[in-house]
């Protein structure tokens, strides 16, 4: 089976040209404004937020309260459900939508971390691309700001998911005894770094912290992504054949601006679902208290502070991945050139993080930032009470390359590129071809206007034809997908494709 | 367009890089760090205070 997997990024969004603007509308306008969409309604039917990976449906989230009352503020709005989405799905086997009054970008599926790099390093071109328009349109110059972080300061946070394809027969119990210890410590380098500490919906200016997500980490586990959010979420939505795959949702992770810290948060997980799926998990690096932990770890910026373990004993949050990566290393001894990668960087990038972190400022999120922070701190003589840095961290993640601080670091050739601009272009326009988001694209390019409605695994035709199907929930398989790509790529008709 | 790893091997390894005397390598360079702290002085100091979001995912 392929290794799979995806990112979800919900923006921040703001008009900074009126004091109060309808973020839903604001929102549904950006989506609207891509420039090249294919437009068809998106087909809800596979989605089902209520099913727990544990084996039981949820009555209901506890967001739906809140939710019930936004759909009453939308009623006066003069757009229907499918308006307000305004669901998309690129040529590119991206999805564009409007989600939760936030513009979200979830790119194609993809095999490769360059691969998912561009896509989504293509997904904030596009939407930056969007606000470019949006602006022209309002005529007013940067009046829509567009933020790639997960906090507003005031206790509102957004999310960046990360998704891994598994197959079905690897116990949810093993995920989550191993892999809620491993996503405890992953923000040492997955972390984008924030000042402050959001405890409800108040903020204290309080230093700095390695994660932009760890505050709002209420719970083990939940089904839940809004409120009482969870280490390990239990969405049970694999958007392929239910029967043999699960979707793992994690909901944890903060939005990368860095190349480098995107391809280690989302390599080192795959590795470590890999390990976990063989048996190989290392056996003591269970956490006495794992939700605590998020806590601690995020706020210990000399990553010095002892965890204390299921075991009674105590470890330092680099140790304990190095648990995870000494595990990792005995399951692929000779693994392939991408795992390789994973692995050597992995445990160089410990290595630094314990002798030196700022010598990875050129990589890491969080150790960039606090860099800058430093940098204003002892130009302007000032000291982390200072509540200017909010702003700051703020426009660390702005997408406007004329303001946005993490832009403007890579402008200088300060951050490490996995990737060229020329990748992130194609990207924009081209789906992988190596998963089923290459098949998608190409169906979605040849026969776009016979398409009446469509999803991660379903393509659903006109009702002209006889059976207007087209699935692809269990199209996997690399050699499955070659072939499909060549027939597809040999069909003249929708008759043709659907036989 | 996908690239192999190869390609960009050298450049991934922190431990190869010439930084190992301390601090961040080129954010010390004058021209980088006065560029950033000009685009820094430019925010708002009240950038964050008007900016609100509602919860998401």
């Amino acid at each position: 089976m392929q290794r799979l997997f995806g990112l979800e990024t919900e923006y921040g969004i703001i008009r900074e040209d009126i004091e109060h603007s309808d973020p839903v509308v604001e929102s549904m306008e950006l989506v609207r404004c891509h420039h090249r969409p294919f437009r068809a309604d998106w087909d809800y039917s596979g989605e089902d937020p209520k099913q727990d990976a544990r084996g039981f449906r949820a009555k209901m989230l506890q967001q739906e309260q809140e939710e019930i009352e936004f759909e009453e503020k939308d009623r006066h709005r003069p757009f229907s459900f499918h308006e307000m989405k305004s669901d998309l799905m690129l040529g590119n086997g991206a999805r564009f939508y409007n989600d939760h009054t936030h513009p979200e970008y979830s790119t194609p599926e993809c095999t490769t971390l360059l691969s998912l790099i561009a896509h989504d390093r293509a997904g904030e071109h596009i939407v930056r691309t969007c606000a470019r328009k949006r602006n022209e349109f309002l005529g007013v110059p940067d009046a829509l700001q567009l933020y790639k972080n997960n906090t507003d300061f005031h206790g509102h946070s957004y999310g960046c998911h990360d998704n891994y394809l598994l197959p079905r027969h690897v116990p949810f119990s093993d995920l989550s005894t191993h892999l809620i210890p491993f996503l405890v410590t992953r923000q040492i380098f997955s972390g984008a770094g924030k000042v402050g500490v959001e405890e409800g919906n108040d903020f204290r200016q309080a230093g700095f912290q390695l994660s932009q997500r760890a505050d709002f980490m209420e719970v083990e586990m939940s089904i839940d992504t809004m409120h009482e959010r969870p280490i390990l979420n239990t969405r049970d939505e694999p958007h392929a054949d239910r029967e043999r795959y699960r979707r793992l949702h994690l909901i944890i992770g903060d939005a990368n601006m860095s190349e480098f810290a995107t391809a280690l948060k989302v390599g080192t997980t795959a590795l470590i679902l890999q390990v976990i799926e063989r048996g190989l998990a290392p056996k003591a690096a269970a956490l006495a208290a794992p939700v605590e932990a998020v806590r601690s770890v995020s706020r210990d910026i000399s990553l010095k502070i002892p965890l204390r373990l299921a075991d009674g004993r105590s470890i330092s949050a680099v140790d304990h991945q190095r648990l995870y990566l000494e595990s990792a290393q005995k399951a692929f001894p000779s693994s392939d050139t991408e795992a390789q990668w994973i692995l050597e960087q992995w445990e160089r990038t410990l290595n630094t993080l314990d002798a030196d972190p700022m010598q990875l400022s050129d990589r890491l999120d969080w150790v960039a930032k606090k860099w800058l922070l430093e940098a204003f701190i002892d130009a302007e003589g000032t000291d982390w009470e200072d509540t200017r840095l909010t702003g700051l961290d703020l426009e660390y993640h702005n997408l406007d390359p004329e303001r946005g601080l993490f832009l403007g670091l890579e402008m200088e050739g300060e951050m490490l590129r996995l990737i060229t601009d020329e990748d992130i272009l194609s990207a924009m326009e081209n789906p992988p071809m190596d998963t089923r988001a290459g098949v998608r694209g190409l169906i979605v390019s040849k026969f776009l206007k016979d398409i009446h409605k469509i999803q991660w695994e379903k393509i659903t035709f006109q009702g002209r034809f006889k059976k207007p199907v087209y699935l692809m929930d269990g199209l996997f398989e690399s050699q499955a997908i070659q072939k499909e790509v060549e027939r597809i790529r040999n069909c003249q008709t929708v008759e043709a494709l659907l036989t | 367009m996908m690239m192999q790893f190869e390609r960009r091997e050298r450049p991934l390894d922190p431990v190869e890089k010439p930084r190992d005397t301390g601090g961040p390598k080129k954010p010390d360079t004058d021209t980088s760090r006065d560029k950033l702290l000009k685009r820094m002085r430019k925010v708002d100091p009240k950038q964050s205070e008007r900016y609100r979001q509602r919860t998401g995912e």
